[in-house]
């Protein structure tokens, strides 16, 4: 529905998002995971129509947005800031504004929002003003007002940076409800990768304002066997990850790469998880730091340092073994 | 000293006599200087908000303009405009020169940038997030507009105030293109020069006064619409 193509954005010069291709399909559940300064926020404010990529289009159902967007398409999206900020006046004016900027009538708008003011349990909110609340509160405002001009796309920049465990999980509820109501398709960057992979149906990584060809890593949907002990064993293509959990059936397995010991052969020790396997592809992430991909039957990623990588002359095509612990193994 | 006392007496005297030439020369000057404001502002405002808000080729030097055109010596805006005006200027045919209209144009002219280069600073100064959010919730250029200002209000506030500051106390280009003319284009700095190169220091106190009192009650006013500052 809603996609970027050939785009090439720079600020004062310095290019901060390269990208040929990204996609928002309609009903979408995307999650955009990245570190800091990746071009995670960029690339949401071009999505949001808020900006003109320097070179490149952006386009909605296959036509090309113009430079200066008319208000009819701006409005089938919306951006929730990473720090959202609330307009000057009540939080009730707040959940109103974006339908009263729609000409919509008053009681309409009330009425409006009164009933996402109740989804997002802001009712006794409502008349305060932005200094009255926390940044939590703040940005259940910001998401409640943003879902409440029912865009086709909704873009969220870590919306749970400022809440706790219970509040984030709320937030996620809400916009599961949301979807389940009407098709709506939500982007959210995060750089919090276990909300990506908690909620998210599609995950794609961004560093450096590029796509990372390496997907977030090593990410399997499974289905554990069901069973009384604690360590599992999950088929993901044609090896078998040993994993602590008394979780069954449909998860998702990540395997933080961190967490993977490579070495030039296999070695004794505790690892219940030991893939012999080839280097596909070595690249540097971030000074000092090289993701290695091997392909030990299924593709894994393991982040080591450039020295080590010196050492073991990694390169592609080289023999590896990658070892991990089975309680390394993370379940959502 | 004591012809500043006498001189204070006098204003008092003439202030609470109703003097008809006093308030005759109050009265044009409050207009020429609400017309002006509003004809400055009205340009300047949207101006600085365009400024400071779009991205274009050649923004800097057009903000750089604005704010050199802040130091515009106003006995030079006043002649240039008295050519403009004069019968043989391009203007001529209005017939403007040596009437209020007059003094209204050169005042717009050196109000304008102060309207322009003030609001595009307030501008800037507000989160950049709120014209985002107002953008994104789907607001028109006018509403979110309304929705940054709304934000620098105090800033805007200054600014109005500013430029009426400007107009008000403005004398080289209205003794030029407006002549000093009794009754006609004498506004409350012309007369204050005017009377004090006479000798009548008592007269031209009292319009200093009423000068003063004119920039105090136009404060209290723009003050009192900014409400009471709640976010």
């Amino acid at each position: 529905m809603l996609e970027l193509r050939g785009v090439r954005h720079r600020y004062d010069g310095r290019l901060v998002l390269n990208l040929d291709h990204f996609g928002v399909p309609t009903g979408a559940l995307l999650a955009v995971v990245g570190h800091n300064g990746s071009g995670k926020s960029t690339l949401l404010r071009l999505l949001a129509l808020l900006e003109t990529p320097t070179e490149g289009q952006v386009l909605w159902d296959g036509a090309p947005v113009p430079r200066r967007p008319p208000p009819a398409l701006r409005r089938r999206v919306t951006l929730v800031e990473q720090r959202p900020i609330l307009l000057r006046g009540t939080v009730r004016e707040n959940l109103g504004f974006g339908l009263q900027v729609r000409g919509i009538r008053r009681t309409e708008v009330n009425r409006e929002v009164e009933t996402v003011a109740e989804r997002f349990g802001l009712t006794p909110l409502l008349e305060r003003r932005r200094h009255e609340l926390s940044d939590g509160e703040v940005q259940r405002v910001a998401v409640a007002r943003a879902l409440a001009v029912r865009p086709d796309v909704l873009l969220l920049d870590e919306p749970a940076s400022s809440a706790d465990r219970a509040a984030a999980g709320a937030l996620y509820r809400a916009l599961a409800a949301e979807r389940a109501a009407r098709p709506l398709a939500i982007c959210i960057a995060s750089h919090q990768l276990e909300d990506a992979y908690r909620w998210a149906d599609d995950i794609r990584a961004l560093a450096e304002g590029r796509l990372s060809p390496v997907t977030p890593e090593n990410l399997f949907r499974v289905e554990l066997p069901p069973g009384a002990g604690v360590l599992k064993h999950a088929r993901v293509g044609t090896i078998e990850i040993a994993v602590t959990t008394d979780r069954t059936g449909a998860v998702v397995l990540a395997v933080p790469p961190t967490d993977i010991f490579v070495s030039l052969g296999a070695l004794p020790s505790s690892a219940r998880n030991v893939f012999a396997g080839r280097v596909t592809r070595v690249a540097s992430q971030r000074p000092g730091l090289v993701h290695v991909t091997a392909d030990v039957g299924i593709e894994l990623v393991a982040a080591v340092t450039a020295e080590a990588v010196r050492d073991l002359t990694l390169a592609p095509g080289a023999p590896v073994v990658f070892s991990f612990k089975a309680s390394a193994v993370r379940v959502f | 000293m004591d012809f500043l006392a006498e001189g204070f007496r006098r204003a008092l005297a003439l202030l609470l006599a109703g003097d008809a030439e006093v308030f005759g020369i109050a009265l044009l000057t409050l207009k020429v200087a609400v017309v002006a404001t509003i004809v400055a502002c009205g340009i300047g405002l949207p101006l600085g908000y365009f400024l400071a808000t779009r991205r274009f080729w050649g923004r800097r030097a057009a903000l750089t303009a604005v704010n050199t055109a802040l130091a515009f010596p106003t006995v030079v805006v006043g002649l240039l405009l008295y050519g403009m005006l004069s019968r043989r200027g391009p203007l001529g045919g209005l017939g403007w020169l040596y009437t209020w209209q007059a003094i209204v144009i050169g005042d717009v002219l050196l109000a304008l940038p102060i309207a322009a280069a003030l609001s595009a600073a307030a501008v800037q100064g507000v989160d950049p997030r709120v014209r985002r959010t107002a953008l994104t919730l789907g607001a028109g250029r006018w509403r979110t507009a309304w929705a940054v200002a709304r934000e620098a209000r105090f800033a805007l506030a200054a600014v109005i105030t500013a430029a009426f500051g400007q107009v008000v106390a403005e004398i080289g280009a209205a003794m030029i293109v407006g002549g000093n003319i009794r009754g006609s284009t004498r506004t409350l700095t012309t007369a204050v020069a005017l009377y004090t190169s006479q000798g009548d220091f008592g007269l031209a106190l009292a319009l200093g006064f009423v000068l003063i009192a004119m920039a105090l009650v136009v404060n209290v006013a723009l003050q009192a619409l900014q409400g009471k500052g709640g976010a």
